[in-house]
């Protein structure tokens, strides 16, 4: 078949059962693969009112038609659940090698489900699935992990080739906020997705395959890649900027424009952004450059710091990570800030989520809310010492890291203080000020997965101006902005494409990729069709947990407070304006239901 | 003669080079483990290996070789498809060798590795 090798792999982990079944071709026509297929099976399977982190939950790994063709930045693999941190569905994306591997082992996707009596990894070499005690690497880092599980193998050539994925310590911990790690770096959008893993005694999945994917057109999809990559090659956003800094540019750029928040939202001045700008990156820990399979961004900046106690080395350190422990935490310590990710990363906390966390527990200290007494030390905004003893706290699920675990929303709740928490539908937001950028806001508000920024990454053209000049502040067609994002993130997500490569490629190009590869004739209008049945797919689910329009808006501060400082001093998001007209464009009624002829429209 | 310069320090470890290598001998099948090239990785460090033929004679250099104080396993470096490294250089299936046969990719001249890497990390040159 191609594109796909047809086979899904279900996994008991209360039976300790494994079970090959065969791709559903008809949900692959309706929604792809990847996210598609993964909020498929989860509304067909779960119960969207049950808690995540009981056994009743699933954890779908699902690849895309693309995934490990050689299409650009064709190495992604979505891992989808319904999240402890919202309660709705959320999908993270493992990037790195493990998305092809998968396919090369000859499974398109595995279904977790169930929970296992103690810790077990899942193993799959090939046709040999097996689930293998794991009491051995509990309590272990996540780089550690892999490398026990690799010694494992017996053959060290056979090892190399193994793409594992796992979750630290934070993960077994049940924290709210861990994440799932790969060769060292983060899932992309992870936040949550490791305590699920953790709740199912789930420590990794290491997979290891010798099968190919078929294409349909080799000939052309060669010759077609290969001028994809030509003009790739002379865009100056991906030459000289991503390439070379990945995307910490934003950091000065955003800073430029007043989006970048600082101090939990509370400012949008940074006085030590020269310290943590891609200049300074580049000066000091920058030693070099990783692309995930196929993929000729390079957006992964390996750093190393080498001063004591911030010496270490990592990759995976962009903008979002800068940011949120950065100068939302009003630090402005770069190597502080790049050891607090490489601990991020060996416990598998996301680094968006606690700094966050951490964010919204300072504002709560300084306003004299949270006590030292409570909290076990004091808390400053600037106070770089703090951070790294914190992560480890998290880690541990120690003292006040139990409670910074579970994430900010929980937090404030906690100490009734809604106005300290900054996301949406209970999920952390990412450092991209909404009341500045408009399209971003109204995209915070309404995604499925809460505020996550990538899964309609509208900066691309509000910031970037990849198809023009930008216009971060107009509300005009904003709307439709987002929508086309959205939809087009999710069919992206679907085919197996890193999100990130819409700043190089547009839907003329996947529309020929996936033609090439799977002898389909769609057009344009079909893969944003498929697109937008995702998005409704998983906006049903998310109203049959108990969502509804009401739960589309930010926190108060991000619709009440003009952003208080800056070149955007003053700006506000026009929700009002924005939501409606959103609603409108999707086909949906006015409290955000999608209509019957929405529906039936897109044959659901 | 023209020869494929390897230049590890621009390699980003894509893999593209694999992927166009497999594709370009089995036209409708994508299969880095067919490859005749593949990336290593050795810490943070990817070093892309062209398979090459295995002699008991040339191979007098097993064990570790350090490079600008770091430690790398000379045998992942090493481009023969050879005894010690049974699935490293062979065809999955049939175990047969493989080595590196200067493809041309369709009608465009130049290697199909040396085309899809776009970092610049493979480069012809005349010698
Ligand atoms: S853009 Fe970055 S994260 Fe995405 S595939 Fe490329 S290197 Fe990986
Ligand atoms: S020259 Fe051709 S055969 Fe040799 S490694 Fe490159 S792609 Fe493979
Ligand atoms: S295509 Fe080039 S950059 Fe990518 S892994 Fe191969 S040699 Fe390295």
């Amino acid at each position: 078949m191609n594109g796909w090798t047809g086979k899904v792999l279900r996994v008991n982990l209360t039976e300790g059962s494994v079970a090959i079944q065969d791709l559903d071709l008809e949900t692959v026509s309706l929604v792809m693969g990847g996210r598609g297929l993964g909020v498929k099976i989860l509304c067909d399977e779960i119960d969207p009112k049950a808690n995540a982190l009981e056994a009743h939950n699933k954890l779908i790994f699902a690849t895309g038609p693309l995934t490990g063709t050689g299409a650009i930045a064709s190495a992604l693999c979505s891992v989808t659940t319904k999240s402890p941190l919202t309660g709705g569905i959320a999908c993270a994306s493992v990037l790195g090698n493990f998305g092809a591997e998968l396919k090369f082992s000859g499974f398109d996707a595995i279904i977790i489900e169930g929970k296992s009596k103690f810790p077990v990894y899942l193993s799959i070499m090939d046709d040999k699935v097996r689930l293998l005690p794991a009491l051995h690497l509990w309590g272990r880092t996540t780089t550690y992990t892999e490398k026990l599980i690799k010694a494992e193998m017996g053959d060290l050539w056979k090892a190399r080739e193994m793409c594992i994925v796992s979750i630290g310590p934070a993960g077994e911990k049940i924290a709210n906020i861990a994440s799932l790690v790969h060769e060292d770096f983060m899932a992309f959008g992870g936040s949550g997705l490791g305590a699920v893993m953790g709740t199912k005694n789930l420590k990794a999945v290491a997979v290891r395959g010798t099968k190919g994917v078929k294409v349909a057109h080799g000939n052309r999809f060669l010759l077609n890649t290969s001028h994809l990559l030509k003009r790739i090659e002379k865009d100056p956003l991906i030459s000289e900027k991503v390439r070379n800094l990945g995307t910490t540019f934003l950091v000065e750029t955003l800073h430029q424009m007043g989006f970048l928040p600082s101090k939990n939202f509370q400012a949008a001045v940074f006085n030590g952004i020269k310290n943590v700008d891609s200049q300074a990156l580049a000066r000091s820990i920058l030693c070099g450059h990783r692309s995930c399979l196929a993929c000729p961004m390079a957006c992964l900046k390996t750093t190393e710091t080498k001063k004591p106690p911030f010496d270490g080395k990592g990759t995976g350190l962009d903008y979002n990570t800068i940011a949120m422990l950065g100068p939302n935490l009003g630090i402005d310590h770069l190597l502080a800030i790049a050891k607090a990710y490489y601990l991020c990363v060996q416990l598998g906390i996301d680094p968006i989520s606690v700094g966050a966390a951490i964010a919204t527990a300072t504002e709560l200290y300084e306003k004299g809310i949270l006590s030292e007494l409570d909290a076990g030390q004091s808390f400053r905004f600037g106070k770089s010492e703090n951070l790294i003893p914190l992560i480890n706290l998290i880690g541990e699920g120690n003292g006040f890291g139990c409670i910074l675990g579970t994430g900010a929303f929980r937090i404030a709740k906690d100490y009734e203080h809604m106005e300290s928490f900054m996301g949406a539908k209970g999920r952390e937001l990412p450092p991209y000020d909404p009341r500045g950028i408009q399209g971003m806001g109204l995209h915070f508000a309404t995604s499925n997965s809460g505020a996550y920024h990538l899964d309609g990454f509208t900066v691309i053209d509000e910031v970037l101006g990849i198809h023009g000049e930008p216009h971060p502040l107009e509300t005009e067609g904003k709307a439709w902005k987002v929508k086309l994002f959205q939809d087009l993130t999710a069919v992206l997500n679907a085919m197996g494409i890193c999100p990130l490569s819409l700043m190089c490629i547009w839907i003329d190009d996947m529309v020929t990729m996936v033609n090439d590869v799977l002898e389909t004739h769609y057009e344009v209008d079909d893969i944003l069709k498929i697109g937008e049945r995702i998005w409704n797919l998983e906006r049903l689910f998310n109203i049959k947990a108990g969502f509804t329009g009401a739960d589309d808006t930010l926190s108060e501060r991000l619709l009440s407070e003009p952003i208080p400082d800056g070149p955007a001093k003053g700006s506000i998001l026009h929700l009002d304006k924005l939501l409606p007209e959103y609603y409108r464009l999707r086909g949906w009624n006015e409290q955000g239901i999608p209509t019957e002829e929405k529906l039936k429209d897109l044959g659901l | 003669m023209e020869r494929i310069r390897i230049d590890y320090n621009k390699c980003t470890g894509c893999r593209r080079c694999e992927i166009a290598c497999s594709l370009s001998h089995v036209l409708d099948t994508i299969n880095p483990r067919k490859a005749r090239i593949r990336v290593m990785k050795e810490g943070d460090q990817f070093f892309p290996v062209i398979a090459g033929p295995f002699t008991d004679a040339a191979c007098n250099s097993k064990g570790i070789l350090v490079l600008g104080g770091m430690v790398y396993d000379q045998c992942a470096l090493c481009r023969a498809s050879c005894p010690t490294k049974p699935t490293i250089f062979r065809e999955p299936d049939t175990d047969i060798p493989l080595k590196c046969d200067f493809c041309m990719l369709l009608d465009q001249p130049g290697p199909s590795c040396v085309k899809w890497c776009t970092f610049g990390a493979l480069t012809l040159v005349e010698e």
